[in-house]
């Protein structure tokens, strides 16, 4: 009896507790209606085909390597200017979709999916990006492609580049960059209401001529690398959703495949030793990954939880033959003949979400992550850059375990005050052979969102980290390595943050917005190495659509960084300090004017400086380098002119300067640096006027029918 | 009596807490339009919400759609427009409006987008960054546009910057992914709807993603670099660097913020090394990657301080 009372007087509190939980997720919901009588007569569902062909020029002065870097736009000239898109449907749920951009342009791309509604859907996707790295390179090597680069018969061979006579007669020019296109084909198949299998394969090719560099002791030289890459990758599987549950089952599998092994390059300088003539790099060799992934959430019917979870193994594997210990004569190979590399891959991770009550909601997560090389560690008599013996050493392997604990909760105080706390903890425990054996790094951080006024939010987060370490283990140190540096990813870190957002719309067409952040990051156990790191940031946008036709656009931003880093100079003296400061500002300004029915104008501008300063502090003298930094600076018109429903004129008028200084590039020549037989590589700069017409028709029906 | 008092004053702190419940409501269950979409078109017939007929969430013959054979329409995700209709519009009259400026609450605005994709494109949703900074799903998906601008790789990043504006000015910094040039977009290394990687990444760790495009980077490596096998972004700065190659910091003062053993690693490099002083290989071009162009790792049996 005392029991069913104790019950009894609980049970009106309890009961209130459990509908606050349920409260949300209850909602009114009506009965189904009997949608018998909806005809949706007046639905303008696309019935038959309908598309759009765009065709035109477009015409570039003062284009190059800089401006064309990913769309290919990369000399003056005339370009053809591409594109077509269309659909088709049927009334039994049949489809057909396309769509295809910048035909005329190495960044073309485009894609077609057909399927039916609620049965399957197939899809094939093409990309093009190119990647122009720069047109400023000069090399004296020849054979670049074939993965020998040879010098010219009547080369010079001299200590320095300024002895090697024939350098500047033999130079040629090359254009260093790349084509990446990709290929995927996915499907999909509705197998049931629960059901749904997939897949995908993905073809990523990757062609062309990087910039690599390599040496002979102290005398470098930087070289041609072909590269021929091609990455094959599947995602298959199987997901089931139910009423509160969902399931996906994965397969991944990557394989990557490098065309060649090895880049040999003959030897500009004098051969410090007998037979090194020349030099082998080695290409990076092809790998293989393969995962198993499990992922699902469960929706609980408590307080709105949701739990969800990853499972994930995989492997990572390579095992591709050796190069030759050297090119040096008489050098060996090594044994085994390949690496055998095997490193395994997991990932678990469960994360948890729930509104326990009506204003307070929480989520975490918690994740495992695991990289286990179990690569065999080999012993290899090694040869220092195909020049002398170096001794013998073992290869080093890098395994690691990690933890992560995020979580957060939020409170809705009053209506116009919401506050938040939150934190993540992360350890890291390393495998054998490391400095450290474990890291830990811990942030948390608190918030306070307040709505004074409905247009007006303002929240305000702040937090701090520290991040501990294990003790540092000298021995582990590579051999010569101070060990009054610490690794900035190892060395223990202090951190405090604060950002500020609002928001402000007064009115329905009017919105402008602010973004500040403060951080600081300190390293203060690290005698050598990064001390300290700093960033400021300010940011703003600005909108206003006073009529449906009519929008304006201004955003700015400022960030500036900064880093300190000391450096070894004596036991007895002041570290050589290096300081960089960057700082970034952008200010944008468009809009866009729907000035008729047939007319559409849009003008964007944008001013885009950065500026990059260094200071070297060595016996307490400062010296200063040269400002790097870069200017960006464009406009963008656009006019559309629509002469009926069906027939449309485009014109583009597009500006843009860009200048860039470096002092690592700027000026220096092939032979510049006595012992660096460079390419010439200089900073980007462009300065592009880019006119485009175009004319589109619509193909099909300009108003699709209702379906019978 | 004092227990009965305890259990009052319980429930008040409860109802403190959550707020009237909606439960407690009085009103009758709302009623639906009398023929759906037909109803809402009478008035709603401008271009801008009938491009949701060139979407997926209009499809006729989709048997999952809103639109599909007996389903609820405009009112499948609007709710039931009965009174909305009696009222001949105005107040939203229990109808659900969307956006960041809406008048539904977000929590009840992605509920409704939630009931059908949490399980399936949004299970990670509810653990997301997203969520938890009460993100409107309709704040970053326009739904009534025949074409969601954030699911075009050009468009998605004007889309992702609006709220993300340290990123709209990591767009223009000297080295930078193709998000500007619109050959790449947020949602190629990022899962906005959430994840259990780090940062919402699509993969389950940095490497995972950065390698799923650049595999040549993937090893394993006869000869590793332990920071590389970590973390790519102990070197790199994904979303844009004014140093080469998206660096966090140039070379070799990078390389230095980590080796600074006996030689040429702990050489302190001044102006002087600049052309017209005397120009330093550890200074100019690459800096220490003329020489250890292999810092992603070697396969050559050579290649122990990367230089083969």
């Amino acid at each position: 009896m005392r029991r069913l009372r104790r019950r009894s007087y609980s049970a009106p509190a309890w009961g209130a507790l459990a509908t606050l939980a349920v409260g949300s997720a209850s909602a009114d919901t009506p009965a189904p209606p009997d949608t018998s009588g909806w005809k949706c007569a007046q639905c303008p569902f696309l019935q038959g085909a309908e598309g759009q062909v765009e065709a035109g020029v477009q015409y570039a002065t003062g284009a190059n390597a800089s401006y064309g870097r990913y769309t290919g736009l990369d000399r003056s000239g005339a370009y053809v200017d591409a594109g077509s898109s269309g659909q088709f449907r049927r009334s039994d749920g049949t489809y057909v979709n396309y769509n295809l951009e910048s035909l005329g342009l190495p960044s073309r791309e485009g894609y077609a999916n057909a399927g039916q509604e609620g049965l399957y859907d197939l899809r094939i996707i093409y990309d093009g990006q190119p990647s122009r790295l720069y047109d400023t390179a000069v090399t004296p090597y020849q054979g670049i492609g074939n993965g020998v680069l040879a010098l010219p018969a009547n080369w010079v061979n001299a200590g320095s580049t300024a002895g090697m006579a024939q350098l500047r007669s033999s130079l040629s020019p090359l254009d260093l960059g790349f084509d990446r296109s990709t290929v995927s084909v996915l499907g999909k198949l509705f197998a049931s209401p629960r059901w749904t299998l997939f897949g995908e394969f993905q073809r990523q090719e990757k062609e062309g001529t990087d910039l690599t560099s390599a040496s002979f002791l102290t005398q470098a030289v930087q070289l041609p690398q072909p590269i021929d890459y091609v990455t094959n990758s599947i995602d298959a599987g199987a997901a089931w959703s139910g009423h509160a549950a969902s399931l996906r089952f994965t397969y991944t599998g990557s394989w990557f495949d490098d065309d060649s092994d090895s880049l040999t390059f003959a030897n500009p300088y004098l051969p410090i030793v007998p037979g090194s003539t020349q030099g082998q790099l080695a290409q990076p060799p092809g790998n293989t990954l393969q995962q198993l992934a499990a992922t699902g959430t469960l929706l609980l019917p408590w307080f709105g939880t949701s739990l969800s979870f990853t499972a994930s193994i995989g492997r990572l594997l390579q095992n591709q033959a050796f190069l030759p210990i050297s090119t040096l004569p008489g050098s060996g190979l090594l044994t085994p003949g390949s690496l055998n590399g095997d490193v395994h891959l997991s990932h678990y991770a469960l994360g948890l979400a729930s509104r326990p009550l009506s204003k307070l909601t929480v989520h975490g997560s918690a994740a495992y992550d695991g990289r286990d090389d179990e690569t065999t560690p080999l012993s290899v008599d090694y040869i220092v850059t195909d020049t002398f013996a170096g001794g013998t050493a073992v290869t080093p392997r890098y395994s690691e375990d990690r933890v992560r604990l995020d979580g957060g909760a939020d409170y809705a105080l009053l209506s116009w005050v919401r506050l938040g706390i939150g934190g993540e903890y992360q350890s890291t425990h390393y495998g054998p052979g490391q400095v450290l054996t474990w890291l830990q790094d811990n942030t948390s951080w608190g918030r306070a969102s307040i709505i004074p006024l409905d247009s007006l939010t303002f929240t305000l987060k702040g937090g701090d980290g520290l991040r501990k370490t294990s003790s540092f283990d000298i021995a582990a140190l590579p051999a010569g390595e101070n060990p009054l540096v610490r690794d900035s990813n190892f060395a223990p870190r202090e951190q405090v943050f604060y950002s500020l957002t609002g928001a402000w719309s007064p009115t329905a067409t009017f919105t402008a917005s602010l973004e500040g952040y403060f951080a600081n990051d300190d390293y203060p156990l690290s005698q050598l190495g990064l001390r300290s790191e700093h960033e400021r940031r300010i940011s703003s946008t600005l909108t206003w659509a006073p009529r449906d036709s009519l929008s304006f656009y201004m955003d700015a931003g400022y960030q500036s960084l900064y880093g300190l880093q000391y450096g070894y100079v004596g036991p007895a003296a002041a570290p050589w300090q290096i300081a960089d400061s960057e700082r970034f500002w952008n200010a944008g300004v468009g809009g866009k004017w729907v000035a008729s029915q047939r007319w559409t104008l849009s003008v964007d501008g944008l001013h885009a400086p950065s500026y990059d300063t260094t200071n070297s502090v060595i016996g307490g003298l400062t010296q200063s380098f040269p400002q790097n930094g870069s200017q960006l600076d464009s406009l963008h018109f656009t006019a559309t002119y629509s002469r009926n429903a069906a027939l449309q004129f485009n014109i583009r008028y597009s500006f843009e300067k860009y200048d860039m200084n470096d002092w690592a590039l700027g000026g220096v020549t092939p032979s510049t640096v006595p012992n660096l037989l460079g390419m010439g590589l200089q900073p980007y700069h462009h300065n592009v006027s880019l006119f485009a017409l175009t004319v589109r028709y619509k193909l099909g029906p300009s108003t699709a029918s209702a379906p019978k | 009596m004092p227990r009965l008092r305890r259990a009052g004053v319980l429930a008040a702190f409860a109802l403190l807490l959550g707020g009237v419940p909606p439960v407690f409501s009085a009103d009758a269950p709302p009623a639906y339009s009398p023929q759906g979409a037909d109803t809402c078109l009478g008035c709603h017939n401008d271009a801008t919400t009938t491009g949701i007929f060139r979407t997926k969430h209009a499809r006729p013959d989709d048997p999952h759609g809103p639109f599909g054979h007996g389903g609820l329409q405009c009112e499948a995700c609007h709710g039931p427009g009965g009174a909305h209709v009696r009222a001949q519009g105005g107040p939203l009259a229990g109808m659900l409006d969307f956006g960041p400026k809406a008048l539904t609450p977000v929590p009840r605005q992605n509920a409704q987008c939630l009931s059908c994709h949490q399980l399936n494109t949004a299970h990670d949703w509810a653990i997301s960054a997203h969520a938890a900074n009460n993100v409107a799903c309709a704040s970053c998906h326009t739904l009534h546009a025949a074409q969601d601008p954030v699911l075009t790789a050009a468009t998605q990043i004007d889309v992702c910057t609006g709220c993300h504006q340290a990123q709209h000015t990591d767009l223009f910094k000297p080295s930078h992914h193709p998000l500007r040039e619109g050959k790449m977009a947020c949602t190629s290394c990022h899962s906005p709807h959430g994840s259990t990687g780090p940062a919402q990444l699509i993969k389950n760790t940095v490497n995972e993603t950065c390698t799923s495009c650049h595999a040549e980077f993937r090893g394993p490596f006869l000869w590793e670099h332990q920071p590389v096998t970590e973390n790519c972004d102990n070197c790199h700065q994904p979303h844009g660097s004014a140093q080469p190659a998206l660096l966090t910091i140039r070379t070799p003062f990078l390389c230095q913020t980590c080796h600074e053993g006996a030689g040429h690693p702990s050489i302190a490099n001044t102006p002087q090394g600049l052309p017209g002083g005397m120009p330093s290989a550890y200074l100019l071009s690459g800096g220490c990657i003329n020489c250890h162009s292999q810092v992603h790792g070697s396969n050559h049996p050579s290649g122990r301080a990367l230089m083969r």
